[in-house]
């Protein structure tokens, strides 16, 4: 074992840390740590992050590994922190819709454990369920439910973070309506475990709806498939999901599967019906296909998996009404892709929020792959920026990322960045560079 | 009476908003002695309403060259003190400031000025057929700049949640004048969530001058029943199994025995049977096919916990008029009662029915009518204890009770304060909810957008534990330094 494996395993047990060899599935973006640690319980993991501090260590906080590779590539990775073995689901109350689970609980688990009594978390974010709640939080990103239950940070109560230094702070609480001084809970969300390491985590329940009803409305075109998308998601009703799926732009051969518009419907049975009724009268068609319960949540689980085996992920957005102009746009990245091996992209879009997912299963590499990237990407992402929107390299080969820049620029609010940054990590070892300057 | 500002530098304001909008006469200033918790009264030094952004900019320039310390102020209508200024501090009012900046119905967004009143967006958002969701009980007065300080709930958060799931920008002006963007629809920007941070800050980051929101669609349908019961326990069992039948009302809303004769004294009167121990208002929204079945099983599980009667509306005006006795409730105790202190605590719905009784055990022992109106589904819980200021004795036994009531709430796993905000009224009991390490994280955070603390000084946080080596300064306003009246 390297010495700084070795000073780790003599704090914890021999059991609780790999390196080397063992360590290579825990690489992130690329970069693989010198250690990989797993703590068992939060006073743990607050000393591994003091030592740390004191050695001056950069640690990453991971789960399973699922999220390892997306985000900016941090400049130096020394230890990474696995929070998958401390996963008891510590606290359910039925009655209170509330579940408090420790960060690695799998999100499989819980939906075991919440379905039992009928409830479920109403978040389905990419990766499907093999990740756990505490990267789910860490990296802050939603599906296509974000349209009527909003973002992992709407669903989160409270939390307990163990600051780069090893305070173990409890943020939040078990209840809806809190504002018991400033809400440090909303930075945990989206922090990609720049603030701290997120131990345990309180979560709001739903009940879950006597209908799941899917409805798949088929397009010509990607362009009209977006139009339709975005009427759908504009009719007076409280649709849980509407989401854009184009399966092959781009590829070659033509056949090219068609784009499809899919709408979520969650509700009582008799209101199901009507905003079917509503739902394809607005689309001015039948759905091609309508499916129910089991067969309409694998829809949506396909829905998360859909950036499996993509080598790169982009996220582009403008406002919802301009969702067949940010399709349009997509036109643009042929370069990145070499359609003559027969590779495209998928693109995947939530219509309520403008958010298009452009998946890229191969990347080109021919000469100045990275360079050409760079300035595709670098182009395309200063126009949206020109209208309030944005991209986000989601992820990618690292080279690739690391040259574009997964985020856009922060502007002025860098300077509260830096400062809240300094607040939960005096010493800085939590790889700050994974976020945007 | 504080110390009037120099003239150079009430020349420097005015030359900025206009010579109108720099307020300092003493008669005038009085308006803005108080907000809504009435129990403190301070004189500001001066009172600032600019108009645009540009103008709280300059405003806050001037001010913070000075070390003036600002306090932000919405229509005043706050419940913890948190817009009070004391003689050291100037008001940034955002009155004039009410223009809808941009209404995108086909995105369902609206950008507006601080001072509109929340009602107003929903006003003008509703030829749309579209409504802004948070809806505190003084949606008709108080302003959205005022909901994002506070991140105000209201009957519907239940089903809706609270301001900060609507809040999706927000262009902000900090201490020294600097103008930030913060979110913004159609962007994914990365990094951390500086907007949520930023709502229910209660004015100490700095002021909101542009606020960007999410409308909803408005539900094609309402019906609301009224369920009464002869104990309160059984008003807490109905929403208990209403909740656990995987029901999600949009409200869900109780009051009490004695808030219900209270209302039935007074002007508001609603028709409660005044021999009633609790009265509960169920809503639900949505498509209309759904409603009718939604309600029924929510009538039944009433009388299964044993409501004596159960009334249910299907036009408007019936609606309203179940409504009436909830939403007037403040207004009636204010008529039988000399003063009134609203407690704010949240706890987990389980624990309402012993909540309840513990805070009347806690009335009882102090000798203290307790009222109770509260959100019952989220245990957003608002006992009104009734007292006379002017009766020394009763002062302080009505701030030992305040002090069990929340000790309470935070011991069955709930917190001091769930729409109201901690203000100047909380600031003392934060400790009850927080440890010192998260106090000092958040007097960090708040050094991050105010360095030198000057925005809105005194509120929120407890003052630093003193440290031998160190004399801390005492904050500008203290609720011991707060002159309550008598």
């Amino acid at each position: 074992m390297n010495p700084l494996g070795g000073l780790l395993s003599e704090r914890l047990s021999k059991e609780q840390v790999i390196d080397g060899f063992d360590a290579k599935p825990w690489a992130v973006c690329g970069q693989l740590p010198q250690a990989v640690v797993f703590p068992e319980n939060e006073e743990q993991v607050a000393e591994i992050l003091s030592l740390s501090s004191e050695e001056g260590w950069h640690c990453v906080p991971g789960g399973r590994g699922s999220w390892l590779h997306g985000g900016q590539p941090p400049q130096r990775v020394d230890v990474l922190l696995s929070a998958e073995r401390i996963n008891d689901i510590t606290e359910y109350e039925p009655a209170d819709m509330f579940v408090v689970a420790q960060a690695g609980v799998g999100l499989k688990a819980l939906e075991r454990r919440t379905s039992e009594c009928g409830q479920w978390l109403a978040l389905d974010p990419p990766g499907g369920e093999r990740g756990t709640l505490g990267a789910m939080l860490a990296v802050g990103t939603a599906g296509p439910l974000q349209a009527s239950f909003g973002l992992p940070r709407d669903q989160l109560l409270g939390a307990t973070l163990v600051t780069g230094d090893g305070r173990v702070l409890a943020l939040g609480g078990r209840v809806v309506k809190n504002v018991a001084g400033f809400d440090l809970l909303k930075l945990v969300a989206g922090s990609w475990g720049t603030l701290g390491v997120i131990t345990s985590v309180t979560m709001r329940l739903h009940p879950i709806p006597a209908t799941d009803r899917c409805l798949l409305f088929k397009g010509v075109e990607a362009e009209d498939g977006a139009d339709l998308a975005c009427r759908l998601a504009q009719t007076p009703l409280a649709l849980a999901a509407v989401e854009l799926l184009v399966p092959g732009r781009g590829e070659s051969g033509g056949g090219a599967p068609s784009p499809l518009v899919a709408v979520r419907i969650l509700e009582s049975m008799d209101a199901a019906d009507e905003a079917e009724r509503v739902v394809s009268e607005c689309a001015g068609m039948p759905p091609v296909q309508r499916l129910e319960g089991e067969q309409s949540a694998a829809i949506f689980d396909n829905v998360r998996s859909m950036e499996d085996g993509a080598e790169l992920v982009l996220r582009l957005s403008l406002l919802p009404t301009r969702l067949s102009e940010l399709v349009e746009m997509t036109s643009r990245l042929g370069d990145l892709y070499d359609p003559e091996e027969g590779w495209g992209m998928r693109l995947a879009a939530h219509a309520h929020t403008g958010v298009l997912r452009v998946m890229i299963d191969k990347v080109s590499r021919s000469d100045d792959w990275v360079g050409r990237a760079k300035t595709v990407l670098g182009v395309l992402r200063r126009s949206l920026e020109a209208e309030g929107g944005s991209l986000v390299v989601s992820q990618g080969p690292p080279e690739l990322v690391g040259a574009v820049s997964a985020w856009g620029e922060l502007g002025p609010a860098a300077l509260f960045a830096a400062g809240i940054q300094a607040t939960f990590d005096p010493a800085g070892i939590l790889t700050r560079s994974r976020l945007p300057q | 009476m504080p110390e009037p500002l120099t003239k150079e530098l009430r020349d420097r304001l005015r030359g900025v908003v206009g010579d109108a909008w720099v307020i300092v006469d003493a008669d005038r200033l009085l308006a803005y002695e108080s907000d809504g918790l009435t129990a403190y009264r301070m004189t500001p030094r001066a009172v600032v309403l600019p108009r645009s952004t540009d103008e709280v900019s300059r405003v806050l320039s001037i001010l913070s060259q000075e070390a003036v310390p600002v306090v932000p102020r919405g229509a005043g209508t706050g419940l913890s003190g948190g817009a009070l200024a004391d003689g050291d501090a100037v008001v940034v009012g955002t009155a004039r400031m009410t223009d809808m900046l941009a209404l995108d119905p086909a995105n369902r967004l609206a950008r507006v000025q601080p001072g509109m009143i929340n009602a107003h967006l929903t006003t003008a958002a509703e030829p749309f057929g579209l409504y802004y969701a948070p809806d505190p009980s003084s949606q008709s007065a108080c302003t959205l700049g005022g909901n994002i300080a506070e991140n105000s709930g209201g009957p519907h958060c239940l089903k809706y949640g609270v301001t900060s799931r609507y809040v999706t920008g927000l262009t902000v002006v900090t201490y020294d004048g600097k103008v930030v963007e913060l979110g913004g629809f159609g962007r994914e920007c990365g990094g951390y969530d500086l907007l949520g941070l930023f709502v229910g800050s209660e004015g100490c980051f700095g002021i909101a001058t542009e606020i960007e929101v999410r409308l909803l669609p408005k539900p094609e349908g309402v019906r609301t029943l009224l369920a009464i019961f002869d104990r309160l326990g059984d008003a807490g069992s109905a929403v208990t199994e209403i909740m656990a039948e995987g029901l999600l009302p949009a409200a869900l809303e109780i009051i009490d025995g004695p808030t219900i004769r209270a209302v039935e004294a007074s002007v508001f009167a609603a028709g409660f049977p005044t021999d009633a121990e609790a009265a509960l208002v169920v809503e639900f929204d949505g498509i209309e096919a759904g409603l009718v079945a939604d309600v029924e099983r929510a009538a039944s599980h009433c009388r299964e916990a044993g409501a004596r009667e159960v009334r249910t509306a299907d036009s408007p005006e019936e609606r309203l008029a179940l409504w009436q006795g909830r939403k007037k409730a403040f207004g009636a105790m204010g008529q039988i009662a000399s003063d009134l202190l609203v407690q704010d605590g949240t706890v987990p719905r389980s624990k309402l029915t012993e909540v309840l009784g513990r805070i009347s055990e806690i009335g009882a022992r102090y000798e203290l009518t307790i009222a109770n109106v509260f959100h019952a589904g989220d245990g957003n819980l608002h006992p009104n204890i009734l007292f006379d200021r002017s009766d020394a004795d009763e002062l302080s036994r009505v701030e030992l009770a305040s002090t069990e009531i929340m000790a309470v709430c935070v011991d069955v796993g709930g917190t001091i304060t769930g729409e109201h905000g901690v203000g100047l009224d909380k600031r003392r009991y934060m400790s009850l909810v927080h440890g010192p390490e998260e106090l000092e994280a958040m007097r960090s955070i708040k050094a991050v957008f105010d360095p030198r603390g000057r925005m809105n000084p005194g509120k929120v946080l407890p003052d630093p534990p003193a440290t031998p080596d160190q004399d801390q300064p005492a904050p500008s306003a203290t609720p011991d330094s707060a002159r309550v009246t008598s």
